[in-house]
């Protein structure tokens, strides 16, 4: 589905899909997530499938009927609208969270699309008593250029755990 | 610990606080509980064709649930009979033998050993180790209803549907709504620091945090119910090791209304009315409650709720089974199927799994603020006061232990078992009790197992499950 090589590093639209997800890693970080639900386009899809330990041999490592996310604007726009009300106790007080985003690699999908790669590493910490939580991944990212720049078209994660280690995901990533 | 006084102030409803975080409390829960008590591993549409295996923990001992070349599912303790190391180290897959990574000793997908090097220069042949009848060792005992598959590690466990008495009619409304049974998803595994009981206590019967705990999932006008109005009209059951929580419909509709109410759609309504006795469909049609959570005893969660999944209001029902699996005292691994008539149309079960996702797993609205609360109630549990609080578990009780109102008369509640009408703590107090009587009893008898000295007979598992025999 990508091309055979990325964009070299230079290229302007590396350079642009490369500091929309620095800035868009700034916005969830904030808490800005009507910012962040600004970055989708209304036809996002949202993914993240469960990831599973199976033999080298066995073909698959993802289950392609579950996810942790699956989600289009209405569920996002809903989570996001959750995490504004007065009774989001899980995220009240709010964990500390640090999107650090590396590997970037970018490939020109369509004229006007990009497909981009990357790496994430979330740190999450609640309250003052727990453990802080990682959360690593590999994102493979849909870039539409539109008239007020790029935009997510899609996204889907590929988590490096089968079994999470954070109470929940009430964050994106 | 004194034992004795501990389960006395839970079976009066007085729970010592620090039962949620105590080393020796879980020790106790392992041997005397876990090691007696039937307890889910797998659903058979997990594994539908021969060779299809998934892995799956009883605490700490893992077993490899397989349906075999003849179709038969297996269960077989993870453990190499020689050396003893983990023979299958994936979750999941599809295999006509398991290979020990070690020594190379092999067994087919029914447990059978088929095959060790040097069998004749190292031991000799059948004299040194007799290998013909050895097998991986099968779960003590197994059983299985409607395509879910409990072990029990005790060998003389009942059989499971005695075991389940009354629970297998709610059972029934969550995994049987036509004659191709249900299909499971995922699942959705992770761990959280909390005690494994409060999430099967909350299961169990808390309609009462409900309104407050999940304010937020109203607010936004993702779902009609959970408001204190109408959750405190629901009903709560008690049946067999089971107990669970009900929604009160609108008055007026029949069976087929109350079910298009909830969000199922026309096809399926047909095979449900089939498929459920008249006693079922009246708890539905006449009594007018839907289930919604429920747990049975000791740690499968049930739940069915009907979130708007669009912008245009429409309402989707979702069903979900969950284990809390416990890791240690103060953590437990979560994991949550979907599950959905395996018969239902494509469109229902696209839009059932959204509203499951919405709702519950991982990333579900409902569960996110439940981990947090339970997440919160361990640590606190796990200090030097807590040892000192005995927390209030006696809702619905007068002073004097007595309900305080009337359970629920057959006319008013269709389903078996005792049901109360509103709040109550009476389902986290069944759990408790049952709970109790496990921990006061001695560990079940187990029987050591010699591998391989000649004369010995064979260990192949005589507790297999074959296809549609659960059904």
């Amino acid at each position: 589905m990508t091309a055979a090589r990325p964009l070299p590093y230079a290229d302007p639209a590396h350079l642009a899909a490369h500091q929309f997800l620095v800035e868009e890693a700034a916005l969830l970080d904030a808490g800005d997530y009507e910012g962040w639900l600004g970055l989708l386009t209304d036809d996002i899809r949202y993914l993240m499938p469960v990831r599973v330990t199976t033999a080298r041999g066995a073909g698959f490592d993802t289950l392609a009927d579950m996810g942790h996310f699956d989600e289009d604007m209405y569920a996002l726009r809903k989570r996001v609208q959750r995490l504004a009300t007065d009774h989001a106790w899980t995220e009240d007080p709010p964990s500390r969270t640090r999107h650090f985003v590396t590997n970037v690699r970018t490939f020109r999908n369509a004229a006007d699309a990009l497909l981009v790669e990357s790496a994430l590493l979330m740190f999450r910490s609640r309250g003052d008593t727990r453990e802080a939580d990682l959360l690593s991944a590999g994102r493979a990212d849909l870039l539409r250029e539109t008239g007020d720049g790029l935009r997510l078209a899609r996204r889907e994660i590929s988590v490096d755990e089968s079994v999470l280690r954070t109470q929940n995901l009430a964050v994106f990533l | 610990m004194d034992l004795a006084a501990m389960l006395a102030d839970v079976r009066r409803g007085m729970i010592p606080a620090h039962v949620y975080a105590d080393p020796e409390v879980f020790a106790l829960e392992r041997d005397r509980l876990f090691a007696r008590s039937w307890v889910f591993l797998a659903h058979e549409s997990e594994i539908p064709d021969p060779g299809d295996y998934v892995v799956r923990r009883v605490l700490a001992d893992s077993f490899i649930v397989a349906r075999d070349e003849s179709g038969t599912v297996r269960v077989m303790f993870n453990m190499c009979l020689h050396r003893g190391m983990q023979v299958c180290r994936a979750e999941m897959g599809n295999a006509s033998h398991f290979r020990c990574p070690y020594h190379a000793w092999t067994y087919r997908n029914d447990g059978r050993l088929a095959g060790l090097p040097f069998h004749a220069e190292a031991y000799g042949g059948e004299d040194g180790f007799a290998r013909a009848g050895q097998a991986l060792l099968p779960a003590p005992s197994m059983d299985s209803y409607n395509g879910l598959i409990f072990i029990s590690l005790d060998p003389d466990a009942p059989p499971l549907r005695d075991y389940l008495g009354d629970f297998a009619f709610y059972l029934d409304l969550y995994t049987k709504q036509s004659p191709a049974g249900v299909e499971l998803r995922g699942p959705q595994r992770w761990r959280v620091n909390a005690n494994w009981k409060i999430g099967a206590e909350n299961f169990a019967g808390d309609s009462y945090h409900t309104p407050h705990t999940h304010a937020s999932v109203v607010d936004i006008g993702l779902f009609r119910e959970p408001k204190a109005s109408k959750r405190k009209e629901g009903a709560l059951y008690v049946a067999g090791p089971g107990a669970g929580t009900t929604y009160k419909l609108p008055p007026g509709g029949d069976f087929a209304d109350q079910l298009r109410y909830v969000g199922y759609c026309g096809e399926m309504i047909p095979a449900m009315t089939q498929m459920w006795s008249g006693q079922q469909r009246a708890l539905v049609a006449d009594s007018g409650f839907m289930v919604s959570a429920a747990t049975l005893f000791p740690n499968l969660s049930f739940v069915h709720n009907w979130p708007q999944i669009d912008a245009s209001g429409k309402v989707a029902p979702f069903i979900s089974l969950r284990q809390w699996q416990p890791v240690s005292e103060r953590e437990t691994e979560v994991l949550s199927w979907f599950a959905v008539d395996a018969a239902a149309p494509p469109q229902f079960k696209r839009d059932s799994y959204k509203a499951y996702l919405m709702c519950f797993g991982t990333s579900g609205m409902f569960e996110q603020d439940d981990v947090e609360n339970w997440v919160s109630i361990t640590e606190m549990a796990a200090g030097s006061m807590a040892r000192r609080l005995k927390l209030n578990s006696r809702m619905g009780l007068t002073s004097a232990g007595q309900p305080i109102k009337p359970p629920m008369p057959a006319t008013a509640f269709a389903g078996p078992g005792v049901a109360y009408q509103g709040f109550g703590e009476f389902n986290q107090r069944h759990w408790l009790r049952l709970w109790s009587d496990h921990l006061e009893r001695a560990p079940a008898a187990a029987v050591p197992a010699d591998i391989g000295p000649a004369g010995m007979g064979p260990v192949v598992s005589q507790n297999a499950v074959s296809r549609g025999a659960a059904r």
